[in-house]
């Protein structure tokens, strides 16, 4: 594929996460930081959290078998999440974070159950969207524009 | 009198070296500021010691409350201000503001992701002298440095207050 029909390619991937709601203000902060420094902050920074908050996912889960459920826990396992998801602007995983905790405050283990499942399910979307995102713009170089696509 | 040393940082080492109104401060101020930056997450950690380095300051980076604590007590001149987060597994933000405050003295910003007002004021009358909600912007961090005017200058003001109470009282 030409340079610059990868480039473009690229930028609607980008600009598509945004527009489904699968990223927020928060990432654009973190392009805003890259630098020629750290020319790979924004994928250094997704690739920890995934790593990190992995950990929190397994607790999470493993929290979720006891029997009966200790919503403190969980909803404190859930904050520590939102987080981390909030960090890196992850907009849709970071709306079934606030569902779960209140359904944690009301007592509702079902619901619990029923959105982490949901949660998980964007939380490995995302992933896979930017992965391949930041696979492709490692492949297609540096683009022409000094400037980084802006949001709207 | 600021000392300078290699590294260009803010260096206000002693205590008397309280700030006066129309003290000469130092060009590159706030560059240099010395940030001790405690978040128990590594995402959030990583990302505000970016943020803080974007703002020319120099950050020591831990992630935990007892560590926090160790350094500052080792180095007890050593930093300017500290950023912490609220909710940490080994002591919480509320807790070690109280430890700070007692010992060293130093501005303490806590931030949270919980933006819920009471939450807010526990940290305003726990004596942060400011409540970030993350996520934390740039705007924020870069106005920092203000805390540590501020709190200089009421040193200063305490000072001299309690300097003219002693010459008031050696008159009598």
């Amino acid at each position: 594929m030409e340079r610059n029909q990868m480039h473009k390619h690229i930028f609607l991937m980008r600009q598509s996460f945004f527009d489904q709601g699968l990223l927020d203000e928060q990432f654009i902060q973190l392009e805003e930081l890259q630098d020629d420094a750290n020319p790979n902050f924004v994928e250094e920074v997704v690739t920890l959290y995934y790593r990190d908050s992995s950990r929190i996912i397994l607790n999470i889960e493993q929290s979720l078998e006891r029997n009966p459920l200790d919503f403190n826990k969980l909803d404190n396992y859930m904050h520590q999440f939102k987080g981390s998801s909030t960090s890196i602007g992850a907009k849709k995983v970071k709306a079934e974070c606030t569902q779960f905790r209140e359904y944690c405050r009301a007592g509702n283990g079902e619901g619990c159950m029923r959105t982490f499942q949901q949660l998980k399910k964007e939380y490995a979307i995302l992933k896979r969207k930017l992965e391949n995102y930041f696979q492709q713009s490692r492949q297609a170089g540096p683009s022409e524009t000094a400037c980084r696509p802006r949001m709207n | 009198m600021i000392p300078s040393n290699g590294k260009g940082s803010m260096s206000m080492a002693s205590s008397s070296a309280a700030w006066k109104a129309g003290d000469v401060v130092p060009d590159q101020f706030p560059a240099g500021l010395r940030v001790l930056l405690v978040d128990d997450d590594p995402t959030c950690l990583v990302i505000l010691e970016k943020m803080l380095r974007a703002c020319l300051y120099e950050v020591t980076k831990c992630n935990g409350a007892e560590i926090a604590l160790s350094l500052l007590r080792e180095n007890k001149n050593g930093f300017d201000i500290v950023i912490s987060d609220v909710h940490m597994p080994d002591m919480d933000g509320f807790k070690l503001l109280e430890y700070i405050e007692l010992e060293m003295d130093l501005p303490v910003i806590l931030m949270s992701a919980d933006g819920e007002k009471n939450v807010v004021m526990k940290g305003v009358t726990h004596g942060a002298c400011d409540y970030l909600i993350k996520p934390v912007r740039m705007e924020a961090l870069k106005n920092i440095w203000q805390h540590v005017v501020r709190k200089r200058r009421n040193e200063w003001r305490e000072l001299e207050q309690s300097a003219i109470i002693r010459s008031c009282r050696a008159k009598y």
